[in-house]
């Protein structure tokens, strides 16, 4: 009797043991791993299948695209891994180093202003007049100059308007306004490769370098004091058009190639075009602040040359020396009453009644 | 509140401004027809020479071909992409077809009307420049044109901008700006759009009438 009582008692424990065991190793067992994975320094390094997975679907690693039914340029890429490289240079590069670049130019021109002043005419105006520049280059000069910056203010929200506008105008009016600022960037790009084929005709035979021009550099182009000989044009003002014709040729390249994505460009020849047209813009940008100054408030005289077309004669000699002697020679010379008739100044009743037609074309 | 107003009583307005306005012009106009009586002997058909008028206008005086070139191409860009802008791209159909003529007919591709757009503001940008750079054309304007010529730019513009229909506060302010330019039509040059027919006419038939070839 016992002895059954004994067996049965000692049957209940092996089962109980048993069972408790098989529990103690379902939930140990798992454990298992974390705790090699924690012991063993090198356990971590063990390929994750799940790992390998999204490595292949990210790409990282390879130039690889995989397949799909799906026709159409980079359809076989699901994660672009070159669009996080792009948007951290966009947000982490591009953005601050060209606020920091048009700040420092814009700061420059400001001290240099208040350092120097305006440069004056020397020995004052003489009254006496030169036609600057035609009809024909003051419109071509406008029109691409108009659209520069309808282009650069549109873009300059599309790249800082997060920062300065959402402040101002709330995330919905930024978005409309961001909206409509793309959708007239993108019309009018194309607009800027005529107008740049425009202005390389009107003014590139002017803009050749010539002799003199690197005494003008290295003297700094009587910015400092001075009189420093130029042409029609001088070193300054072809290094400005240079870097307006090739900046405006990157501009029109990359933006063309960003505005019409239908010709099998992938994401990430958009994405260089879309750096190379963020940098070339800055630069530019940057460069016509010193351009629009030494055309309005930096020197006296000037601004008059592309609104009305003529310029001092004094003004000439003192910034244009060579190309002043020519006209003269030429017989170029104005009375102040001719040059302001030909400029349509003049009243009938002031004018000598001789039609307004004088000015060249 | 105000996009009702603008889509609504506002439009109604602005198209019977436009419409009664321009056909109280043209009929100002056609009214002087024969009040002053011609008593001599006409040399040649007036109608012809108001026809050859109309047309021969189209085509800059030899005289002036080369001086003009820039200014008649521009315009031309600009009329053929304004017009091209005005009746064939999509949005403008379906706004005709749904408001005014309850049909409509093919419209421009996208890249037709890319293209239109770019005519167009490339054309009108010249011009403006133009008028402000030659002393002659300045002289020649007076506010009016200038105020036509901006106007027009600002809606194509907004037009631009409103062009992917993203934005119903865009579409209203291009709207609200096409309405004002129907507004102030009738009373500007920009009647030139109509006043051209009689305008050549009238110069031809008297001319002709004279037995000069105008």
């Amino acid at each position: 009797m016992s002895n059954n009582v004994s067996s049965r008692n000692r049957h209940h424990r092996v089962v109980l043991y048993s069972l408790l065991s098989l529990l103690v190793v379902t939930l140990v067992l798992p454990l298992v791993p974390y705790a090699v994975a924690e012991l063993d320094p090198f356990a971590g390094k063990v390929a994750n299948p799940g790992a390998e997975f999204w490595r292949d679907v990210r790409q990282r690693d390879r130039g690889v695209s995989g397949s799909t039914q799906v026709k159409g340029v980079d359809s076989g890429v699901l994660i672009n891994y070159y669009g996080e490289e792009w948007r951290q240079f966009r947000m982490q590069r591009l953005v601050p180093y060209g606020a920091a670049l048009m700040g420092v130019v814009l700061a420059v021109i400001l001290l240099f202003y208040f350092l120097r002043g305006p440069l004056r005419i020397q020995d004052g105006p003489a009254g006496s007049q030169l036609q600057r520049f035609s009809v024909t280059e003051r419109t071509v000069h406008w029109f691409t100059a108009g659209l520069f910056w309808f282009l650069a203010l549109t873009g300059l929200i599309l790249l800082y308007g997060r920062y300065v506008l959402i402040p101002l105008l709330g995330p919905e009016g930024f978005g409309v306004t961001a909206t409509a600022c793309k959708e007239a960037h993108n019309l009018f790009g194309p607009l800027f490769l005529v107008a740049l084929l425009m202005l390389f005709i009107t003014f590139a035979k002017d803009n050749v370098y010539a002799r003199g021009d690197m005494k003008w550099l290295l003297k700094g182009g009587g910015l400092l004091g001075g009189h420093v000989s130029a042409g029609r044009f001088n070193a300054g003002e072809k290094i400005w058009f240079w870097i307006a014709v090739l900046g405006g040729i990157v501009l029109c390249v990359s933006g063309l190639i960003l505005d019409f994505a239908v010709f099998g460009q992938g994401r990430v020849i958009m994405g260089l075009s879309h750096v190379l047209h963020g940098i070339a813009a800055l630069i530019v940008i940057a460069v016509s602040f010193g351009h629009i100054y030494l055309g309005t408030a930096g020197v006296e005289g000037t601004l008059g040359a592309m609104t009305h077309g003529y310029v001092d004669l004094n003004w000439a000699r003192s910034h244009h020396d060579r190309w002043a002697r020519e006209v003269e020679e030429a017989g170029g010379v104005l009375t102040a009453e001719e040059a302001a008739r030909r400029q349509g100044k003049l009243s009938a009743s002031q004018s000598s009644g001789e039609p307004v037609t004088g000015e060249s074309q | 509140m105000i996009g009702d107003f603008i889509d609504g009583p506002l439009w109604y307005f602005s198209a019977a401004v436009f419409v009664i306005g321009v056909a109280w012009r043209l009929f100002a106009i056609l009214r002087l027809r024969g009040r002053k009586k011609v008593l001599s002997k006409p040399r040649n058909t007036t109608g012809g020479g108001a026809l050859a008028t109309i047309l021969r206008r189209f085509v800059p005086y030899r005289e002036f071909a080369t001086v003009s070139r820039g200014r008649v191409i521009a315009g031309y860009v600009f009329h053929l992409g304004l017009f091209a802008l005005l009746f064939f791209a999509a949005p403008h159909m379906e706004f005709i077809r749904d408001r005014i003529t309850g049909f409509g007919w093919t419209p421009l591709p996208y890249w037709g009307f890319i293209v239109a757009s770019q005519l167009a503001f490339f054309g009108l940008l010249l011009l403006i420049i133009y008028r402000l750079m030659n002393p002659v054309t300045r002289l020649l304007s007076d506010a009016g044109d200038y105020v036509s010529s901006i106007l027009v730019f600002v809606v194509m513009l907004t037009g631009c901008m409103a062009l992917l229909q993203a934005s119903e506060a865009l579409r209203l302010l291009h709207l609200f700006l096409a309405e004002v330019l129907l507004i102030y039509f009738p009373f500007s040059a920009l009647m030139h759009t109509f006043t051209f027919v009689t305008s050549r006419g009238f110069s031809g038939a008297v001319f002709y009438r004279r037995g000069v070839n105008y």
